[in-house]
């Protein structure tokens, strides 16, 4: 997976976004099928005040986990960090698409860290997760 | 033999510690990962930078996230913040388990929120991922 685009990317450069449909089969295999479970029975995430099953909050750290892997290659499954606060609930049906946009480059050692700054929206434009997220690339030229 | 709790906010105490049970991560497990979150990187079922397939590196964040299931009964919570990092690459066939530590417990506008902080180690002690987490509970 070429990072080209991480070597010489400027604080501001957008990443291309991801488009994410929840369905329920995607979250039954995420977080396995129970009773008492807001993700996976319907009728106990109503109980629970919720118009319909949640997706994990977690999948959306997936999500920004597979921008970042795009982004910067090796040097975030190896030496990434993620920070994200979960703002809305994401239900089953939603569509997220997941932004980046370009932070920081910094010298760390002898590589440089992107920091990314990453967040998800559905389908009306409302933000449910939003952070920073970062990985390193060999060589200092931050 | 473990004895399991409802849990609750006045019971849990900051300085509790949890372990997880060993997991193996197994190809089917990343096949299902990568379907789950629809995420089929060619690293995960052909070769990689790290020589072989990799993993996605969220695929033992519930095992992390769960800890708390290993002493107490919790019928719903809410996932309020999660931090990251990613140490070393998680690989199909590496035996891996959890261990956490409440670190904080806090009531804001009414709502109870525990912090955990953990890491998840391969057998041979390797850290893979290091983390911290905001769970908010729910009072029944």
């Amino acid at each position: 997976m070429s990072t080209l685009a991480a070597d010489t990317a400027a604080p501001g450069l957008a990443l291309p976004p991801l488009v994410k449909e929840i369905s329920q089969r995607k979250i039954d295999v995420y977080s396995g099928v129970k009773p008492y479970s807001i993700h996976t029975d319907e009728a106990w995430a109503r109980t629970k005040g919720f118009r319909a099953p949640l997706a994990q909050a977690m999948m959306s750290t997936a999500y920004v986990s597979e921008l970042m892997t795009r982004f910067v290659g090796a040097g975030f499954v190896k030496g990434g960090t993620m920070s994200m606060v979960f703002i809305k609930p994401v239900y089953v049906g939603d569509r997220l698409t997941v932004h980046g946009v370009v932070k920081e480059r910094r010298a760390e050692g002898r590589a440089t860290r992107v920091v990314v700054e990453v967040w998800c929206e559905n389908q009306d434009g409302d933000k449910t997760a939003a952070g920073t997220a970062s990985g390193l690339l060999a060589g200092g030229a931050a | 033999m473990d004895e399991f709790k409802p849990l609750s906010y006045e019971t849990l105490q900051v300085g509790e510690t949890f372990v997880s049970d060993t997991k193996l991560v197994t190809p089917e497990d990343v096949e299902a990962y990568a379907y789950a979150v629809d995420d089929h990187h060619p690293w995960f079922a052909e070769d990689s930078p790290f020589g072989g397939p990799i993993a996605h590196p969220t695929i033992l964040a519930n095992q992390a996230l769960h800890l708390r299931h290993s002493k107490y009964i919790v019928r719903a919570g809410l996932h309020a913040k999660m931090e990251f990092e990613f140490l070393e690459p998680i690989r199909p066939g590496v035996r891996a388990r959890s261990r956490g530590k409440v670190i904080d417990k806090y009531e804001r506008r009414g709502k109870p929120y525990m912090v955990t902080e953990y890491v998840t180690e391969a057998e041979d002690g390797t850290v893979l991922v290091r983390g911290r987490f905001t769970q908010m509970l729910f009072r029944d």
